[in-house]
């Protein structure tokens, strides 16, 4: 009997280790399990991106046996975290894809990418993105997909305030807005979400707009320059006081903008493709144009591209290669492009969808592309720094811009000898 | 008679004569019994305290991997943060209103459901529901009730005419804090309730019969009888909610996440906010925040022990 109830708990104790044990790659048979950790490009259920992902797991499966694709797609907002949390307790993936890389190229946890993918998936890649993947000249980071920003405005709303043409300079954007104000009660005039989902896009297209932006030509971080805390005095004073935005921009949600336009209850904001899908779904009639800056339209928009890393921990280089090589065929890159309207990293894909004349709305996108401006995407430091700005940034509408923004300058500088 | 003179059962003599103690087994006593608490314990418990005090000596990069010792590193940058001192006076206001609103409820609520009114049994189980319901649950509920744009509250108040358009309860810390705190109070109040009307119900009618005859008023009675007598439930109340809403995050969290900034976070809140830019730092906060809760629950057994020797006295 007390041999039974001693065996009872040191039972359960391994029965423990061997579930948590279950979690490793690799079983008895030789085959190997990849672990793919994603981003989810659907708004809802139906059109999550596990949908596509299972998808292209299955038929590699059924074109690689031995291997095995385990795909867990998550949503933007803790994605981030449950990586970190991975990472931190060594459950790493083998596949991530995700907003930045450059944090993980830090601590060599990466692959390069020319030991993950075959020279002509590496040549098909857009050079201008394969560029921005790199850290000190190699790169690490692998472009999935990309997109530009451009101003959507709801074409309905401004004939009704008897304007008609969309806004080319930040004037512009506040007399339309007065007039949007006084002549459509109940639609807010110019939807400017700072809140932490994206604060740090919404950001840099305004103080784009103003010669800004988040570093100086050496790569410095240049957050509270006078040209940034000028940017946001002009939010303040001319968009958020007199009530032509919302209420609160500094805790208001990019989807929830994003949702208010396509419901038509908002009559501008900068948007990326995936808006076109969900204004028309909302019956919006929505025009796109550049994004106005101080005197006159953007000549280089915020162009922002996603990214796909191999990580080394599990030592399965082979294997990512052979999946990744699957994954970046014209077919499996084209139906994610078309499924939520993204723009391709790849020029087979990319000539495909600008010659094919299937997306005619996407013209404009394409159009600003190649001038675009990215984050300081190959900066160790930017996704802690980026972390900091998601946080905080937007409360420089609410308080004092040069106190808010030297605030992140001083967190940017901390973070960046902290590096070295 | 007989049992007497007949020898033991077969049964019984069999399993005593090996069962002597041996001296393995009786030195263990009772541990192999309470072996599985404690090591359920120890895992779900220990384990996880000891690793959250490592980690907050741990200087771990933002993608998650751990670079090494920090020292006392972490500590020394969390009490450098500028928005902590904000967002601890914000916990103590947080704690202390809708620990002392919640107390002020209950006491009303348990008086009355100890009264005699038809309708008695209905509504003590209605005032469960709130507790019943998980409280992540009701606090997106009214999340979505306070919408700017969908939220059934809005427009109750713009139809009733208390306000002239929808208002962004939660994007401003000046509105988003007292709705927060209605949140909490309503979960607060069942179990504070029922605490309170079981206190209720251990003070014996005799007493107020003694104060009748002795002609106090109805008020006298409440403040020298009731409330004296109702201490002990009082203060079970008040400790119990103190480490519940000091730790309450749930309610924060789908409210407003603690934004903008860290304008609408307690310390529990912050902690998580803490967890996107640096895991050892957000450890050394829960440390901090650990800390504060032992220190509670010491009060906690301080208390209770005092209500045990005020029960010794009064014998």
């Amino acid at each position: 009997m007390k041999k039974r109830t001693l065996r009872f708990p040191a039972a359960c104790l391994a029965g423990a280790l061997a579930l948590t044990a279950c979690g490793g790659g690799g079983a008895d048979d030789g085959s190997v399990t990849l672990k793919l950790v994603a981003a989810d490009y659907g708004n809802k259920a139906s059109n999550s991106t596990s949908v596509y992902w299972e998808e292209v797991a299955e038929a590699f499966e059924a074109d690689h046996p031995g291997i095995r694709v385990d795909v867990r797609v998550i949503n933007w907002n803790d994605i981030d975290s449950q990586v970190k949390t991975m990472i931190q307790s060594g459950n790493v993936p083998d596949l991530l894809q995700t907003g930045g890389f450059a944090d993980k190229v830090a601590d060599d946890l990466l692959h390069p990418a020319k030991d993950v993918l075959s020279p002509t998936t590496r040549e098909n890649l857009v050079d201008s993105f394969a560029r921005a993947g790199e850290v000190d000249g190699v790169q690490y980071g692998i472009p999935f997909v990309s997109s530009s920003r451009v101003l959507f405005y709801n074409k309905e709303v401004f004939s009704e305030a008897g304007l008609s043409e969309p806004p080319a300079t930040w004037d512009d954007v506040r007399e339309a807005a007065e007039r949007i104000k006084s002549e459509v009660p109940g639609v807010t005039p110019y939807a400017l979400p700072l809140g932490p989902e994206e604060a740090q896009g919404e950001t840099l297209i305004w103080e784009l707009g103003n010669g800004g932006g988040y570093t100086d030509a050496d790569g410095a971080y240049t957050l509270d320059s006078e040209a940034n805390v000028e940017t946001f005095r002009w939010l303040k004073t001319n968009l958020v006081d007199p009530g032509l935005t919302y209420a609160n921009p500094e805790s208001t949600e990019r989807k929830t903008a994003f949702a208010d336009f396509a419901a038509g209850k908002a009559a501008m904001l900068n948007g990326h493709p995936s808006l076109i899908q969900m204004s028309k779904d909302g019956g919006v009639d929505y025009g796109v144009a550049p994004i106005p800056g101080r005197d006159g339209a953007l000549e280089s928009t915020l162009g922002v591209a996603d990214w796909m890393m191999a990580f080394k921990d599990n030592g399965h280089q082979e294997q990512i290669r052979e999946f990744l090589d699957f994954a970046y065929a014209e077919e499996h890159t084209l139906s994610f492009m078309e499924r939520y309207n993204l723009m391709p990293v790849t020029d087979d894909t990319l000539e495909r969808m600008r010659t094919g004349g299937d997306h005619p709305d996407l013209e404009l996108f394409f159009e600003l592309l190649p001038e675009a401006s990215f984050y300081p995407l190959g900066d160790v430091t930017w996704d802690a720094v980026s972390a900091e700005i998601k946080q905080s940034g937007g409360t420089a509408v609410a308080g004092d811009p040069a106190e808010v923004l030297g605030d992140l300058q001083r967190k940017a500088e901390d973070i960046v000898s902290d590096q070295r | 008679m007989s049992t007497h003179t007949t020898p033991r059962p077969p049964r019984a003599a069999r399993s005593a004569a090996p069962r002597r103690p041996s001296g393995i087994a009786a030195r263990l006593g009772p541990l192999p019994w309470i072996g599985p608490a404690v090591a359920l314990i120890v895992l779900v418990v220990l384990w996880p305290v000891y690793e959250m005090v490592r980690t907050s000596f741990l200087n771990i990069s933002i993608s998650g991997f751990v670079r090494g010792s920090a020292g006392l590193e972490q500590y020394r940058r969390l009490f450098d943060e500028p928005d902590l001192a904000g967002v601890l006076t914000a916990t103590v206001v947080w704690t202390v209103a809708v620990v002392g609103v919640t107390m002020a409820l209950s006491l009303a609520l348990a008086q009355l459901f100890n009264q005699r009114f038809p309708g008695r049994r209905l509504t003590r189980w209605a005032l469960i529901a709130p507790w019943a319901a998980s409280v992540l649950m009701t606090a997106i509920g009214f999340s979505w009730m306070l919408d700017r744009t969908a939220g059934v509250l809005n427009t109750l108040m713009t139809d009733l005419g208390l306000i002239d358009a929808p208002r962004d309860w939660l994007g401003s810390p000046a509105t988003a804090w007292p709705w927060m705190m209605c949140v909490a109070v309503f979960v607060s109040l069942p179990f504070t309730t029922y605490t309170l009307l079981a206190g209720l119900q251990t003070i014996p009618g005799e007493v107020y019969e003694a104060a009748r005859v002795d002609g106090t008023s109805t008020w006298q009675t409440y403040r020298l009888v009731t409330l004296p007598l109702l201490r002990p439930a009082f203060l079970v109340g008040v400790v119990i909610n103190l480490i519940n809403v000091f730790n309450s995050f749930p309610i924060i969290w789908a409210m407003t996440r603690g934004g903008p900034a860290s304008d609408t976070a307690t310390s529990t809140v912050f902690m998580y906010q803490l967890k996107s830019s640096d895991i050892g730092l957000s450890a050394a906060m829960s440390v901090v925040n650990f800390a504060l809760v032992v220190l509670m629950v010491v009060a906690f057994l301080k208390v209770s022990r005092w209500n045990a020797d005020s029960k010794e006295e009064a014998r």
